[in-house]
Order: C-alpha cells, then structure tokens, then sequence
C-alpha cells in the first residue's frame, strides 16, 4: 500500500484575515476511508480544492496518486471522483443528460455502475435539476462522483439532503469501494457517519490540521451526555464519585451529567434504585473539538 | 522526504498514470455540451431578431423612397452622416440605417456578452464550476470550449436572422440578393465576439458576472457613440479610429472589408489568448 493523497506544509491563505489552511501535512494510505473532520469554517473545503488545484497554494506541495497537485492536475482528476460541498449543477438539465456529458468527458462508455448506483440511491435522472430537492441532487452528485469507479473518491459532506434510508445505502457503497481497495477522503461533521465507514480521521481546526488517530480512539474519546430519572429523589454525591463523571446536577429524582469513562459503574450504582428513565446521548462532534480540541478564533474557509 | 517516500511515489506515480489518461474528446464534449445549452437561447434570439429584420424589409416595399431621401435631406449634414440617412431609398441603404448600423451591434452583441460572462465569473456564481473541473478537463479547454460553442451559436443566430430576411425579401419581390444578405450578417459575426472575448476576458478576470457584463456593454455603448461623434464633427472625426464600428463598416452596402474583417477576428484571437492566460493563473472560487 502506498499514500494516494499527501501533503507536505500545505499553506493556502486568503482574504485580510489570513483566513485558510496552516501547514497541513497528511498522508492518506491506499484502500482507506480518512475522514476529514472539523467545523464549519476549519478549513476542510479550502484544503480539498487546494488538492483539486482550484486554489493554488500560498506555500507547501501536496500529490494526489502520486502525482503533483500543481504540474499534473488534470491527470489526476482523470483518477479522482469529486462531490463539492456546495453540489450545483445546471437547472436546466436532467441528472440523465449530466451523467452522459461527464462520461463523455471523461471519455467513459460504460454507464452500467452509473445506473446501478442510481438504482440504489434511488435518483430520479429524469426530472431537471431545477425541479429536484436538495437531496435528489445530492444524489446525482454522489452518482457523477463515483460511476467511473475512480482510485481515489474526494466526497465534501455526502450525505447532507439525504434521508437516513438513504444515508445507509450510501454508506453501505462507501464500504464496498473500500473493500475493492480505492480509497476515499471523506469530509463531514456528522460524527456517526465517520465512525461507521472511516478507518482514520484527521481532524482540522482554524486552518491547521491538529490531530490524525484512528476513528475509534476518536470516538472514545467522546464523552456522553447522562440523563437519568429515578422514581424517587436520590443521593447525588455516590454519582459524583464515579470515576470520569463530571458537571453532575441533581434535581429531584432527575440526575444529569457528563460522562468521560465506560458506563459500566454508573449502570451499576443506578441498577441499585428504580430508574424510570435514562438518556444516553453521544455529544456533537462541535462539542467534541470544543472539549478536546479548545476553542479558538474562526480559521479557514470551510 | 525520504528516498523510501520519493521510490514509493514515484512507483504509485507509474501506476496511476495509466489510469489517468486525459480523455481526447473532452475539449469537444464541452463545446457540445456548451451549445446544447444555449441553443434554446440562439432560436429566441434568431427568430426576434430575425422577424425584426424581416419587418424592416416588408415595409419596404410600402414606402415611399423619394419621400424618404428628401426628410433625409431636410437633416443637417453631420447628422445624415452619423446615423447613415444618405441613402434610404434602397433597400440595402435601409437595412443599414434600420438593422446593422444600429440594432443588431448594439443588441446582438448582448448574446456573446452575456454567454461568455457566464463561463468562469457565472459558472463560479452558480457555483457549478467545481463539478465541471473535477472532470479531467484544462482550464484553457475551459474558456476555448465556451468560446467556440459561443462562436458557433452566434453563427446560428445570424443564419436565422439572414435566412428570415432574405426569405421575407424574396417573397416580398425585393431586390436583395443572397451573398450580399449573408455577407451582412457574417460581418455582425467578428464584431459581436469581439465584445464577447471582451466579456470571458473580465470574467476570467473579476471573478464577478455583472462586471463581465458590465465591462463589455459600456465599451460598446461607448464605442458606438464615439463613432457618431466623430461622423457629426469634423474635429474629432480622428476619435473614430479608437471606435471598433469605424472598422466593422457597412458590408450591407460595400460588402466585406475583409482586412477589417481579420483585424477584428485577431484581436478576438488575443483577447481569448489573454483570458487563457489570467485563468490559469488564478484560484476558483464558489
């Protein structure tokens, strides 16, 4: 296996405020899903079309199957599939006579994968784009990005429009690419949908690239939110004492807090009164890089 | 990097590179693409001002020519010179005043302007420029594929514009021949994309469409009205030479300057050069 996306102190910077990318240096292995995490306005857009060559580099160089972003870019999107973040197309035409002019493009005759995807996203190809909800679009995007079946998928927030039946679906493509070896960079704030495909995250905050683990020591370190609610009022102070329980508020028979450790103590000591409710909810991902990742001015440009 | 790194690199470099094979009809599928888009717009256009054109040479036959040239004459001199009213009473002197002096510059020119200003400054507004350079297309494939497609479309305009007026002139029994109609028309071809390269130049430039449209109209409006100026006073008659309508003429009446002809097309050339040029130097924004 080899890197099929790196970067070396890649610096794109724009505008008064020297808003964009910092220094990012990444390497994205063959047959990986990667997923680029941050919040709105980190600077994950900015580094994808800085890979993509719309945005030349302040500084810094950057190969994408090898293959140097700033000489050779149109080769290498021979080899990539691209969904942008903010995904338009025409309004006039229809996701049929789209996906026709992209493979003429590309100079693909075969549309038999374009088709199967279609089927199972369940696009509507025969309608104008004008006339197709953001979803639907979203789903001609995600067609024209992968019917090629390219080496390398770069996919900005894929799911957004998309219903959960769907998102599935999706997600379950996204496995099979990388069970045929090709790789994709996967960009999104949606924390669940990174922990199901991705095998590492790199996350990006105000423009610089602050941390690359693999996903599950990301997710664990995501504290829950605890809501429980006995029959009765109970002793806060034994839950204050568990270990990684933290901001414990009682109120009545209604106790809540974080939680930073397994749950498996807390299931105990509640086990011993009459819960009548419980909340177990993973924190948002913003939550997580405020908690982890500090807080900090707004960087990049998306 | 490490030589482990740069062996590796180049390796996935080979590998890769088979893959990424540039397709060859890019270049084509986009002008063919482009067209198809705009082809709605080339009938509107075609048909309105065709039936424009076709109304000036119906109405022809109605008029009174003698009666024409001597309101003409009742005009100050420099003023018949400005707007052409030296010869109204035939057809071509007619369509010169009425249609390629003055409506089909100032308005056709709108259709290259306003195609070409989308290419890069609009397909960036609407924000579909990602989705069609994430295809392994040039950026120069870009503007030339625009440029060509425009060119093209133009074409199609003036053909059904010409064909309606010749074919109104020929049921009309008017005495206006083919090559004279076409040669009329074509002239109007240079002329419109020059004003168009202007356009994909600013766009390529200001990465803002209003100001691709901007640009180009008020060079237009103010070229046109420099050559007025410099028909109705002798002083500044030399101002006419800084006019592109001094040098796109009357092929109506005198035919094709071919020399003009082919000066206008170079600079076309260039400026279509120039906008190659600051495209693939800049970044794309949407």
């Amino acid at each position: 296996m080899g890197a099929v996306v790196e970067t070396e102190g890649l610096t794109k910077t724009y505008g008064r405020k020297s808003r964009g990318i910092e220094n990012v240096d990444l390497t994205v292995e063959e047959g990986e899903v990667f997923g680029f995490l941050g919040p709105n306005g980190a600077g994950k857009t900015t580094t994808i079309r800085t890979l993509l060559n719309f945005l030349r580099p302040t500084s810094g160089r950057a190969w994408i199957l090898g293959l140097d972003t700033r000489r050779e870019s149109v080769r290498i999107r021979a080899g990539v599939g691209n969904l942008p973040g903010e995904f338009t197309l025409e309004d006039r035409m229809t996701g049929e006579k789209l996906l026709r002019f992209f493979a003429r493009m590309r100079g693909e005759r075969d549309l038999g994968y374009a088709h199967e995807l279609v089927e199972r996203l369940g696009a509507d190809l025969h309608r104008p784009m004008r006339r197709l909800s953001r979803g639907n679009k979203q789903k001609i995007g995600l067609v024209q990005a992968m019917f090629h079946k390219p080496p390398l998928l770069i996919l900005d927030e894929p799911t957004g429009g998309l219903d959960p039946l769907v998102r599935e679906e999706f997600l379950d493509v996204i496995e099979e690419v990388r069970s045929e070896g090709r790789t994709v960079f996967y960009s999104s704030h949606v924390l669940s949908e990174v922990e199901r495909v991705c095998d590492r995250v790199g996350i990006i905050r105000d423009g610089k690239l602050v941390d690359v683990e693999p996903t599950r020591a990301l997710v664990n370190k995501a504290f829950r939110h605890v809501v429980l609610t006995f029959d009765a009022p109970v002793d806060p102070r034994p839950f204050r004492a568990i270990p990684g329980v933290q901001a414990l508020k009682a109120d009545g028979p209604r106790l809540s807090f974080t939680l930073h450790e397994e749950p498996d103590a807390l299931v105990k000591l509640a086990a011993q009164h009459r819960l009548v409710g419980m909340e177990y909810e993973r924190p948002s991902l913003e939550e997580v890089f405020l908690t982890y990742y500090g807080e900090g001015e707004d960087g990049g440009g998306g | 990097m490490s030589s482990v790194g740069m062996r590796r690199r180049h390796r996935e470099k080979r590998r890769h590179a088979a893959k990424g094979r540039t397709p060859g009809g890019a270049l084509f599928a986009l002008i063919t693409h482009t067209a198809r888009m705009q082809f709605r717009s080339v009938i509107v256009w075609g048909l309105s001002l065709g039936l424009y054109s076709a109304a000036i040479v119906a109405t022809f036959t109605t008029m009174d020519a003698g009666q024409m040239d001597r309101i003409a004459d009742g005009l100050p001199e420099g003023m018949r010179e400005a707007f052409s009213l030296t010869d109204l009473s035939t057809i071509e002197g007619l369509l010169d005043v009425r249609v390629f002096g003055f409506i089909f510059p100032l308005a056709l020119t709108f259709f290259p302007i306003l195609a070409l200003s989308g290419a890069i400054a609009g397909a960036e507004e609407r924000g579909t420029i990602d989705v069609l350079l994430g295809n392994p297309v040039r950026r120069w494939q870009l503007v030339v594929g625009n440029f060509v497609a425009t060119a093209v479309s133009l074409l199609g305009i003036l053909a059904i514009s010409g064909l309606s007026t010749w074919a109104t002139a020929l049921l009309e029994d008017v005495d206006l021949t083919l090559g004279r109609t076409a040669g009329a028309f074509l002239n109007l071809w240079p002329f419109c994309l020059f004003f168009g390269g202007i356009a994909i130049l600013c766009s390529a430039i200001f990465h803002r469409r209003s100001l691709a449209i901007a640009v180009p109209g008020f060079l237009l409006v103010g070229s046109y009205l420099i050559d007025v100026i410099g028909k109705v006073s002798e002083d500044l008659e030399g101002l006419r030479d800084y006019s592109i309508f001094s040098y796109y003429g009357s092929a109506i009446k005198d035919g094709i300057d071919w020399t003009d002809f082919g000066g206008i097309t170079s600079c076309t050339f260039v400026l279509v050069l120039l906008t190659v040029f600051a495209f693939q130097r800049r970044d794309i924004y949407t």
